[in-house]
């Protein structure tokens, strides 16, 4: 009710005999003077004071609905209807009050039509804000299931800019395309190289981290691990000059990564080291089906304790456990709880790439499905993203727009670990950065269980979130 | 509007925070020093490993210096190099002896093939 409609009222009820009828009541505040549902007894005029009407749903969340002042009245809907009280009245502060029974409130209506026309006037009124109200509601419920690019685009945008900036800045800085504009080293066919190898014409040398030579290599290739040049170029050459070879003899260099990270990267520093006759095996994974391999069993890759993050990473898999309960895995109370686990996993993981994104790149480079534009590029953005994402689900901003982008990630993440598996790659997860995290198949089962975390989040998040429709404590029902 | 401000204010906080947080570590303080390794390296020359307080080291072998980072991780140096590389620096003996596993593998061992063992070099020896 307006402070005009107040006035109004005020003026009008003040037209009236009421003096005459009813009783006056003080009532102290924080009383209930009326409650939703119970049956109607008495209309209500305030003489002074003040008074606050509200509904409350059965699981106690409350809607404030107006407050009335001095002249203004209440009560009337029930005894005009019949029905239950649809709302109750509390006073804000001491107010004086006439208490009018039914008997006397019919006898006003049947001898009062000015205050009849009122009452009618007063019903349509709030009919018609009712209506108002209504809709503005479901504006504000479809909106906050809404999503859109501006979403996507904020966060990705966001995770852009601080990996870029951060990078500048960083000691450990990498570029953002590894190699990029470097001159091209030359290339050595496959066949060419198999008959240089059948006549002892070159020195083979396997540019890969040491697990991945151990495992597979070229029978009598030596590894120079382009990781650790600048360390191990030294042994490489002593050994070079020890061999039993023609001086000057040609060098092929192979590697087995899709992004060729480490093949033509050590091909450039041999030659810039004043090897001229360097050339690198293509195409790069064709060694493997011609020429004679030898390697050994791989050990297993040593895991290190993950502490407080590992294990956190293990609530996701209860995920499916949860399932099972429909009423608890549709409740709004459980997307806050994964909204904190999968931040908390998120943030964490992120906080150990971030600083060093040239290690977080040779895990990139391990799981052999990436580009070679796309690794330093992915290994600077990917654990922004993880932690602005991370942020945005434990503050509420934007949750379900940042569910399907931790969900999206997720796929990735389970995509390249069974690749990994089914490859019998020998790495780790680098799923936190420097930890000799295993892949295996509990590392994909805990990436499903987020997986199905963030579906949760997407269809059922309702508390504590700062979507579209503006920020919402509690879910509200219309 | 005013929630809005505050809700980016405690995103700003939050990232600060856990950065700070992420940059945290053990501290560094007994094994800084310079090391020498043990045996020459490929029966050539000797290794020069230098670990300083903040963070920054040197491997210097026939006079080429290798720049790289390090800290320290339960107990253990993790040297990383401009590459991206990780080698893990095993002490010993108090932290008069450090063995380098060149595998580069972040295992925490060193097999015998690719270990080089650094002895503490006494300052102003």
């Amino acid at each position: 009710m307006t402070e005009e409609q107040d006035r109004s009222s005020e003026k009008k009820v003040d037209g009236l005999i009421l003096h005459e009828l009813g009783q006056e009541v003080v009532v102290p505040a924080g009383t209930r003077i009326v409650t939703q549902g119970e049956a109607p007894e008495f209309f209500y005029i305030i003489d002074s004071g003040k008074v606050k009407v509200f509904r409350e749903t059965a699981d106690g969340i409350r809607t404030e609905l107006t407050e009335l002042g001095a002249g203004a009245y209440f009560g009337e809907v029930a005894l005009v209807t019949g029905q239950p009280r649809t709302a109750s009245v509390e006073t804000v502060e001491e107010s004086r009050l006439i208490k009018v029974s039914k008997a006397e409130f019919d006898h006003l209506l049947d001898h009062n039509p000015q205050l009849s026309r009122h009452i009618i006037h007063q019903l349509s009124q709030w009919l018609v804000h009712g209506d108002r109200r209504l809709e503005s509601e479901v504006v504000h419920q479809v909106k906050l299931r809404q999503i859109s690019w501006f979403d996507y685009a904020l966060m990705i945008g966001l995770s852009i800019i601080m990996a870029l900036v951060v990078n500048i800045y960083n000691d450990n800085k990498i570029p953002l395309i590894q190699d990029w504009g470097k001159g091209a080293v030359p290339e050595i066919a496959l066949n060419q190289a198999l008959e240089a190898y059948r006549n002892n014409q070159a020195i083979f040398v396997d540019a890969r981290k040491s697990a991945f030579y151990n495992q597979e290599h070229i029978k009598g290739a030596m590894n120079l691990p382009m990781i650790l040049f600048d360390l191990m170029y030294p042994l490489f050459r002593f050994t070079v000059e020890q061999t039993d070879v023609e001086k000057n003899k040609a060098v092929i260099v192979y590697g087995g990564s899709f992004s060729r990270r480490f093949d033509l990267e050590l091909a450039r520093s041999l030659k810039n080291k004043g090897m001229e006759r360097v050339a690198v095996l293509s195409p790069y994974g064709g060694w493997s089906t011609t020429f004679p391999l030898e390697g050994q069993k791989p050990k297993e890759p040593a895991s290190l304790p993950l502490g407080l993050p590992g294990y956190v990473e293990w609530l996701p898999v209860g995920i499916f456990a949860l399932i099972l309960i429909p009423p608890v895995i549709r409740s709004p109370s459980l997307s806050v709880a994964c909204r904190l686990i999968l931040g908390f996993i998120f943030i964490s993981f992120a906080l150990s790439k971030i600083m060093r994104p040239a290690v977080f790149a040779l895990n990139v480079v391990d799981y052999g499905m990436m580009p070679a534009f796309g690794v330093n590029l992915w290994a600077l953005v990917l654990p922004w993203a993880e932690l602005v994402v991370g942020l945005f689900l434990i503050l509420g901003i934007r949750t379900r727009a940042a569910a399907t982008l931790i969900g999206a990630m997720n796929v990735i993440f389970i995509v390249g670990l069974v690749n990994a598996i089914f490859h019998h790659l020998p790495i780790n997860c680098g799923c936190v950065g420097e930890v000799g995290e295993p892949v295996n198949w509990w590392k994909v089962t805990k990436n499903a269980g987020m997986l199905v975390m963030c579906v949760q989040i997407f269809l059922y998040d309702r508390f504590f979130v700062l979507d579209r429709g503006g920020f919402t404590l509690r879910e509200r029902k219309i | 509007m005013k929630k809005d401000s505050l809700k980016w204010a405690a995103i700003l906080g939050l990232l600060v925070f856990c950065l700070a947080l992420g940059g945290c570590g053990e501290s560094r303080s007994p094994f800084a020093g310079t090391y020498r390794s043990v045996e020459p390296f490929v029966g050539k020359s000797y290794i020069d490993l230098e670990l300083k307080e903040d963070g920054k080291g040197t491997w210097t072998l026939e006079g080429k210096t290798v720049e790289f980072t390090w800290v320290v991780n339960d107990g253990r140096i993790w040297v990383y190099t401009k590459s991206g590389a990780i080698i893990i620096v095993t002490p010993g003996e108090g932290g008069k002896m450090l063995s380098a596993d060149m595998t580069a593998d972040w295992h925490p061992g060193c097999p015998p093939h690719a270990c080089v063992t650094f002895r503490r070099v006494p300052e102003g020896g």
